[in-house]
């Protein structure tokens, strides 16, 4: 409740120059902290060019990181810099990102072209610019036929390629994009997965965070987990995969005659274990998920299985984790 | 499109229109602002029905000095005997005995039949004036003393002393000689002092007083914190645009539907009591420079309430709560207001300021308002009671009660200047306030 009276925002009240050393985005030793939880503890990180994944579960500091870097809160110690400047000082270098919000909620008396023009304009942009750049950008992420339906008959995912698109009308730098793949149909997935990467290779700084590893494999190898409000590991994705591959596994199948199916893939060497949960269930034990993958889809349509799921229970970011803080360090 | 040079400045306009039009559309989208306006609407026009029946009414003429009834029965009014020089009390002496005889007179030319002779434009001292119409103190049989009874040498007229204390503050004494200006046209004095009071009173509770809090009360306080409650204010702040000037700039958005409603429901206002009010010319023109100033003051008033409900509601959720004390406090400051103008408190309100600004409209449009509310007070003869339980002429109390003087006993244009300078500073203290709280929070 107490104001903070040093938070000098003055927009472009002088013209802001960005530091041209400076990365993107660098934090030093920020912690964020509400009474005795800490939501971030001493995270240290610098990134420019390139996409990026942030993973971790929920609460693990995902959106804290977000709200910092976006001068929403301000961190309790440490600095924060985007291009050399301290965000919740002086909004100026806003002018050089784009922010999807995780927040669901939206204008939804607003077309798609009315929001993302409208909010174009508070980068400074005139009416015609904005108007011209707003095209620009739905396009980009294919929503020009419906550019100007109101967003609220849109569906999640494309309410989500709406905000991508916000966040995209000032050509930025650095894109920043909380949860973007959360909740939407698979064909806005893909999109969005191809924006996403896309972005990328135009050698912008993208940041994604997600909670399913999936997800961001698909998108991108370099990734930062998050866990308990720490910076569990920094690096490439594979790197730790490997590792992660010679851990226990289990891959639980529903299918129409799970003891058929259990004998075609007990043949598999990486197998060295099954069991029958019960139900139509089968769940397999496997040191090598990988090669499990590459070979369960030609066994299945070989011997004509009817399968109707396959999931992989801990083949997700809790296995990573696990592994990782039970003393493993990639 | 011509190319102009990119200036800091131009970008910030382009700023401030996008959030500008951007807030005034999403008021548009909302019921909510519909229903807000039209129950401001509703409420005015009641009062402005209630001002039109008062209007349309007779005042019924009273006959203050009681002569034109006929005490004796010969069938002359008292009035018409007591200037022929009869005995109204005996019907042994009337002017029908006269040679010729005299026809009676009818009763109704003895109401209102000596009306007000008055120098409004009186100033401080002591003046004479007044005029006996009907004859009963001049043409009567009366001795000079009985033609002078307040004993200045002049027979049959008015003394008024006007005196001011060391504080600034009016005091009036009226002596009369018996039988001067003492049967007014009720009518006429009540029309007009009704038809002022009712301006005043609309002008100050219903536009400054409502229109000037329950606006601002309903539409600014969630300015900024609907949209942080709603999560669509990381929107706004992911953009280089400094959070005091989000703040200001949806406070303009908002004062761009609240103001050209209150220059409508004002103009509107100006219409119907510019015909419907009192006076023999066909538009009340004169009115109008009061109802400018009445819509100039609840402009100033929703702004600085615009800026000080916004800047509550950053600070709290339910910042409307923190509001609505205000409300109260600005409510007994308009009540202190009529009463005691000067009072030292009123510096400490906003409203206090914004009604000066129409005070001092007022003493400019009708500078002899003093006169004429002591005029109606004395006139009364003990006759005319009305609500308020005094015997002055109708009209004359309300009129006293909506009525007062800037009370900062400058000169009206003085005053106005003051007042809209005070209300602006405090305008932007709160701005700066809302934004200072607004840059401290934490937004999740």
């Amino acid at each position: 409740m107490i104001p903070d009276f040093d938070q000098q925002g003055k927009a472009q009240t002088k013209e802001w120059t960005p530091d041209v050393q400076a990365p993107a985005i660098l934090l030093e030793n920020v912690s964020k902290s509400y009474g005795r939880i800490f939501a971030l503890s001493n995270i240290t990180l610098a990134l420019n060019g390139g996409v990026t994944g942030i993973l971790g579960m929920n609460g693990a500091g995902k959106s804290t990181l977000f709200n910092i870097l976006m001068g929403k809160i301000k961190v309790s110690q440490g600095s924060v810099k985007l291009f050399g400047t301290n965000p919740w000082k002086n909004p100026a270098p806003y002018a050089r990102v784009g922010f999807v919000p995780e927040h669901e909620k939206m204008y939804d008396w607003m077309t798609a072209h009315g929001f993302v023009s409208t909010f174009a304009r508070l980068n400074g942009l005139t009416r015609d610019e904005a108007g011209i750049e707003a095209d620009r950008v739905l396009d980009f992420v294919g929503l020009t036929d419906v550019a100007y339906k109101k967003i609220g008959q849109f569906s999640k995912g494309m309410r989500q390629r709406v905000k991508i698109a916000h966040a995209l009308v000032n050509d930025p730098e650095l894109i920043i994009l909380d949860e973007p793949l959360q909740g939407c149909d698979p064909l806005a997935r893909t999109t969005i997965m191809n924006v996403i990467r896309e972005l990328g290779k135009m050698g912008r700084t993208v940041l994604v965070s997600s909670h399913i590893l999936q997800e961001i494999e698909r998108i991108t190898e370099q990734i930062v987990i998050l866990h308990q409000g720490r910076l569990l590991a920094l690096g490439n994705l594979h790197s730790i995969r490997e590792r992660l591959d010679q851990i226990p596994h289990s891959i639980s199948i529903e299918s129409e005659n799970p003891k058929a199916l259990a004998k075609d893939i007990i043949d598999i060497d990486e197998v060295f274990g099954i069991s029958f949960p019960g139900g139509q269930n089968v769940s397999i034990q496997t040191h090598n998920l990988g090669a499990i993958h590459s070979r369960l889809p030609k066994i299945i349509v070989d011997n004509n299985h009817k399968v109707s799921s396959i999931d992989n229970p801990d083949d997700d970011l809790a296995s990573i984790l696990g592994y990782l803080t039970s003393g493993g360090r990639v | 499109m011509a190319t102009k040079p990119d200036t800091v400045f131009r970008s910030l306009d382009r700023k401030a229109a996008a959030m500008i039009e951007f807030t005034l559309r999403q008021y548009r989208t909302r019921t909510s602002t519909w229903v807000v306006l039209g129950v401001g609407f509703t409420a005015l026009a009641l009062i402005f029905m209630i001002y039109i029946d008062v209007m349309g009414s007779e005042f019924e003429s009273v006959d203050n000095d009681g002569d034109s009834f006929d005490y004796d029965g010969d069938g002359y009014p008292t009035g018409q005997e007591l200037r022929l020089g009869t005995d109204p009390f005996s019907d042994e002496s009337h002017p029908g005995m006269f040679d010729p005889p005299i026809n009676p007179e009818p009763a109704s030319n003895y109401i209102n039949e000596d009306g007000f002779d008055w120098d409004v434009t009186a100033s401080i001292g002591e003046q004479t004036t007044g005029y006996d119409d009907d004859g009963d103190c001049l043409n009567s049989d009366k001795t000079d003393s009985q033609k002078d009874t307040n004993d200045n040498g002049i027979p049959c007229d008015i003394i008024i002393q006007i005196t001011t204390s060391p504080t600034g503050q009016m005091s009036f004494n009226v002596i009369a000689d018996d039988g001067v200006d003492e049967d007014p046209d009720e009518d006429a004095y009540s029309r007009e002092a009704t038809h002022i009071a009712f301006v005043l009173a609309i002008g100050k509770l219903g536009f400054v007083l409502l229109l000037g809090i329950f606006l601002p009360l309903f539409m600014a306080t969630g300015l900024i914190r609907e949209e942080m409650t709603s999560g669509t204010m990381h929107f706004m702040i992911a953009k280089p645009i400094a959070r005091s000037e989000i703040f200001l700039y949806r406070v303009l958005g908002y004062l761009g539907i609240v103001w050209p409603y209150i220059i409508v429901l004002g103009l509107l206002g100006a219409l119907v009591s510019g015909f419907v009010g009192s006076g023999d010319e066909f538009f009340r023109f004169a009115d109008l420079g009061v109802w400018l100033a009445i819509v100039f003051a609840t402009m100033m008033a929703t702004l600085v309430y615009g800026m000080m409900f916004n800047a509550l509601g950053v600070l709290w959720k339910y910042g409307i709560i923190l509001a609505i004390p205000f409300a109260a406090w600005e409510l007994g400051m308009a009540l202190l207001s009529m009463g005691v103008p000067d009072a030292t408190i009123l510096r400490f309100s906003v409203i206090g300021w914004a009604l000066m600004i129409v005070d001092s409209a007022a003493m400019l449009v009708w500078p002899s308002l003093d006169m004429f509310i002591l005029m109606g007070d004395w006139g009364g003869g003990g006759t005319g009671s009305d609500i308020f339980g005094s015997s002055s002429l109708r009209g004359s109390d309300p009129l006293n009660f909506f009525s007062s003087k800037p009370g900062l006993g400058l000169s009206a244009f003085a005053s106005t200047i003051v007042a809209t300078l005070v209300l602006l500073v405090q305008a932007v203290v709160f701005w700066f306030l809302g934004g200072v709280l607004f840059k401290g929070k934490e937004i999740q």
